[in-house]
């Protein structure tokens, strides 16, 4: 079953919602972190005919949104039920609310809206599609609690509104061959379709109901002329007693004549606004209840309609005056501003945006998303007054440039290492990353920064592999000593000498530290070629041995579209449960404006960049200024 | 016929007729009135004194502005978009520059209304929130929200106090980079200790002392930490020695809130909550609204 269903703005606002299992807060909050602002879950497109699915804690939700009204619309249930109707549920939910309140939505500066009013549409919606979707079955639920045979009769001229819902399929495909029925209904004789389904009406008890729900379902399927006449057959045994009931009762024949006008309506409004309704949707109400739900009913498929209308309509240009002039109006407005912008609009500016994207290093894939995201964003969106798409679109992609390289967490390396040796134990920090990216050089400008700190370092030679990467690393050593002096803080080499294991070196390296007071431990390990499954699988082994505190990941901002894999790889290479903790991009001084690397491994695993390199210097060590970049990038 | 006949219609629009009169005065009386009346309709409504709402994500900045629309907190989830509100002062409260107004004088109920904006909290989503703060126009004060029971451990009091810290900084920037001889206005900041009716939440005494202290760590890592790219990426090899500034007396000793006042905030920290067992419990924070109307 349903959990709980929500209507919310984008800016926090529950506006409506409907619990009928209690569902932590944290859920829907999680979703909308994960999914809408920090986008780790890529949302599919509604073409493929699903709604995006994510889940959480044992629950599963759907959701939709409505863009120009900044609506959002989540459904929530326990991912052990199989709930098909949901889509079409989040679908329906959408088109009444932005139909009842989309005018009122518009309204700037509240958040007032009384939505007491959507319970009734939102309940009479669950009904009909729980109803549609077990058709097939017999559904306990649905059979009212209350239907003893003493008050049948009280039911019976309710049952009798209700059930020339089903009909009204059936009547509609005769309608062709046979005569418009009269509006005399008092002549009980006369084989017209209104008299045989007042007839059909007549038994009183669950029976029948069941009976109803099966023929429906039939007249639903296949509705034919067979199954008419079927009907017809069945039913004529017990039409004497119907009149004999219920000839006297002029509300329920009001209530007829009623129907039949809505039937006439229905014909008009076509095909699809006649499978939305449904039998089951009167369950335990009274009579009186009956007339008003009918009425929904009515009301909502029409919205419904109206709004699925509307959103085809808009797609199709009205005209060649109409679209001759729109061409002027739109080239004028692309000017002035004020312009609703369509994905057509849109599509020439996102071209130059992803090429102009492209040439500053981005990965084509990074690209891609963050022009959809941009796309996403921007259409059915109405530019500013003198401002153009471009300018539109410019603006919009350096806010998404900002939002994925923003850092969700505090980067603070130094406040992290205080913490930790806070618990009496070193900071273990661990540098990754493919060959000849400058690993071993950046590791010793991070040792000269925290050296510069204070703090006391040892570094551990894990490169047990390469020939010359220890002494490569004596010399940093030495180097860094003799700056020590100057700047405090004290600094020593870990190694093992070639060829040993380098998990067990980079264990053995932590006991080391922690025995004699080291607070940080800097850990070099072998460059590894990201796509080599037989050099990856050894990170498995190191990140369980070592248990670094941080893990960095070295690329060069050289490298382009690799930068995706490179990654995506190494983040994937420490097992489950643990990944990379930042990256350092290196080079960044080789590459000028194109800096499109930070974008590309930032999209690829949502990690944040928190060192660059910018020199040959010990110094040349800089943090991410996340405006800077997108600048350049946009320059 | 022709525009310079006897009887064509330019002839008639110069000739003393009475039509031609009547018309020439509908014009003259009605063209004013109407364009009067168009933009009156079109013109801005008066900007109302706004305030901003700040703060971590999960603090309750949406239910506060709920709250103070409809004097009900509504159920609020993560904020994705800013959002500006009307409010009304509740009755009661009297806005310090209508003191001396009778309750029944309509420029008191106009003093009374302001505007609360919203923004989202999530560390990927505060440049709204900054770029309010670049340029701050009407905004009479600033509204930090933080959550009491929260702040009381270490990673929900750093990022209190680091967001408090980027706000407080672009104030001061905004403050002492101003280039009238006048000054730019006072923007006074209220540190609103929300959620105070949890048995884990500190008091607002306790809150500000670890504010203070934690605000101070952050100067000090700022201190020590790495630059950051900006110059080095965008100049070639100019100026690479670019300014920093220090959040109150230059960066010196601990820091404390009252150090603001220096470059025209005044920080108050007070405590209460929007929702709560036993209602919500916001009247100091809208007494300091009051206060600054």
């Amino acid at each position: 079953m349903l959990d709980t269903f929500e209507i919310l703005t984008t800016s926090g606002v529950v506006l409506w919602s409907r619990t009928y299992v209690p569902v932590s807060s944290a859920v829907v909050n999680s979703l909308i972190r994960d999914v809408f602002i920090e986008e780790r879950i890529l949302p599919q497109s509604d073409d493929a005919g699903h709604k995006p699915t994510y889940r959480k804690d044992g629950y599963t939700l759907k959701w939709t949104t409505s863009k120009d009204l900044g609506l959002m619309f989540v459904a929530v249930y326990q991912s052990l039920v199989h709930l098909t109707w949901i889509d079409k549920l989040l679908d329906n939910v959408r088109a009444l609310f932005t139909g009842l309140y989309g005018d009122q939505l518009k309204a700037s500066h509240t958040t007032k809206l009384d939505c007491s009013k959507f319970t009734p549409y939102f309940e009479r919606q669950i009904h009909d599609l729980e109803g549609s979707s077990d058709s097939t079955t017999p559904n306990v639920k649905l059979t009212p609690p209350s239907s003893t045979d003493a008050d049948s009769a009280e039911e019976s001229p309710m049952k009798a509104g209700a059930l020339q819902k089903p009909q009204r399929p059936l009547y509609d495909t005769s309608a062709d061959s046979t005569p418009v029925p009269t509006p005399d209904h008092s002549r009980p004789t006369t084989p017209a379709q209104s008299h045989l389904l007042t007839g059909k009406s007549r038994p009183g008890a669950r029976l029948s109901r069941r009976d109803r729900k099966k023929a429906s379902g039939i007249s639903a399927m296949s509705s034919g002329d067979e199954a008419s006449a079927l009907r017809r057959g069945k039913s004529s045994i017990k039409r004497n007693r119907v009149w004999g009931e219920f000839g006297a009762d002029e509300e329920d024949d009001s209530v007829v004549l009623d129907y039949s006008q809505g039937d006439i309506q229905d014909e008009a409004s076509g095909a699809d606004a006649l499978q939305e309704v449904n039998p089951e949707s009167w369950g335990h109400k009274t009579r009186k209840g009956e007339f008003v739900l009918k009425d929904l009913g009515e009301e909502m498929d029409q919205i419904i309609s109206a709004e699925k209308s509307k959103s085809q309509s808009t797609g199709t240009p009205s005209g060649i005056v109409g679209s001759g002039l729109g061409a002027i109006g739109g080239l004028f407005r692309n000017v002035i501003g004020g312009k609703t912008l369509t994905k057509e609009d849109l599509a020439k500016p996102i071209k130059g945006m992803e090429e102009h994207l492209l040439k500053k290093n981005v990965a084509r894939e990074a690209v891609v998303r963050l022009c959809e995201s941009v796309e996403r964003d921007l259409v059915g969106l109405k530019t500013n007054s003198f401002t153009t798409i471009e300018s539109t679109l410019r603006t919009s992609m350096e806010k998404a440039l900002a939002k994925i390289l923003t850092p969700t967490s505090s980067l603070d390396l130094l406040r992290e290492i205080q913490t930790i040796n806070s618990t009496g134990r070193p900071y273990v920090l661990s540098i990754v990353g493919v060959n000849g990216v400058g690993k071993s050089t950046n590791l010793s400008k991070i040792a000269f920064f925290l050296l510069q700190n204070h703090h006391r370092v040892l570094i551990a030679a894990a490169d047990t592999f390469r020939s010359g990467a220890v002494e490569q690393l004596r010399v940093h050593v030495r180097n860094l000593q003799e700056l020590s002096k100057r700047e405090g803080g004290s600094v020593d080499l870990f190694e093992k000498g070639y060829g040993k294991d380098a998990a067990n070196i980079a264990a053995d390296a932590v006991a080391h530290a922690a025995k004699n007071g080291f607070n940080v431990v800097l850990i070099d390990t072998a460059g590894r070629r990201h796509n080599d499954q037989r050099l990856m699988s050894s990170l498995e082994k190191f990140g369980k041995l070592a248990k670094p505190d941080k893990i960095l990941m070295v690329g060069e901002a050289l490298v382009g579209t690799d930068s995706v894999a490179q990654a995506r790889n190494f983040n994937a290479s420490f097992g489950p449960g643990r990944g990379l903790d930042g990256f350092v991009i290196s080079k960044c001084d080789t590459v000028g404006d194109m800096v499109g690397t930070l974008v590309s491994m930032v999209h690829a695993t949502g990690i944040p960049v928190v060192f660059l390199g910018v020199g040959q210097h010990y110094a040349d060590l800089r943090g991410l200024n996340v405006g800077s970049v997108c600048r350049l990038l946009m320059s | 016929m022709a525009w310079h006949d006897e009887d064509s219609w330019l002839t008639a629009a110069f000739a003393p007729k009475l039509s031609t009169v009547a018309v020439a005065l509908a014009v003259t009386v009605l063209l004013p009135i109407l364009l009067h009346l168009y933009i009156y309709r079109r013109a801005t409504p008066t900007t109302l004194p706004t305030f901003l709402l700040l703060g971590p994500s999960g603090s309750g900045k949406t239910a506060l502005l709920t709250l103070a629309e409809r004097a009900q907190a509504a159920t609020t989830r993560t904020s994705t978009s800013p959002l500006a509100v009307e409010a009304l002062l509740p009755d009661g409260l009297t806005p310090a520059s209508s003191s001396y107004r009778s309750a029944g004088d309509p420029a008191f109920e106009r003093a009374r209304r302001f505007q609360l904006i919203d923004t989202p909290g999530h560390g990927k989503l505060r440049h709204y929130a900054i770029s309010k703060l670049a340029n701050p126009t009407n905004v009479r004060g600033i509204i930090f929200v933080v959550d009491a029971a929260s702040v009381a451990d270490e990673t929900g009091l750093n990022e209190a106090a680091e967001y408090l810290h980027d706000v407080l900084l672009a104030l001061q920037k905004r403050y002492t980079g101003a280039k009238t001889s006048k000054g730019p206005t006072e923007i006074p900041v209220l540190i609103a200790a929300n959620k105070s009716d949890l048995f884990t939440a500190l008091p607002p005494h306790l809150i500000k002392l670890s504010l203070e202290k934690a605000i101070s760590n952050v100067r000090k890592s700022r201190a020590t930490g790495l630059k950051e790219s900006g110059a080095v990426l965008t100049a070639d090899q100019g100026d690479l020695e670019e300014e920093r500034e220090w959040l109150g007396e230059g960066g010196e000793g601990p820091f404390e809130f009252w150090q603001m006042e220096e470059v025209g905030m005044s920080v108050d920290v007070r405590g209460g909550n929007v929702v709560g067992t036993d209602g919500a419990d916001v009247k100091t924070w809208f007494k300091w609204i009051a206060d600054q109307l």
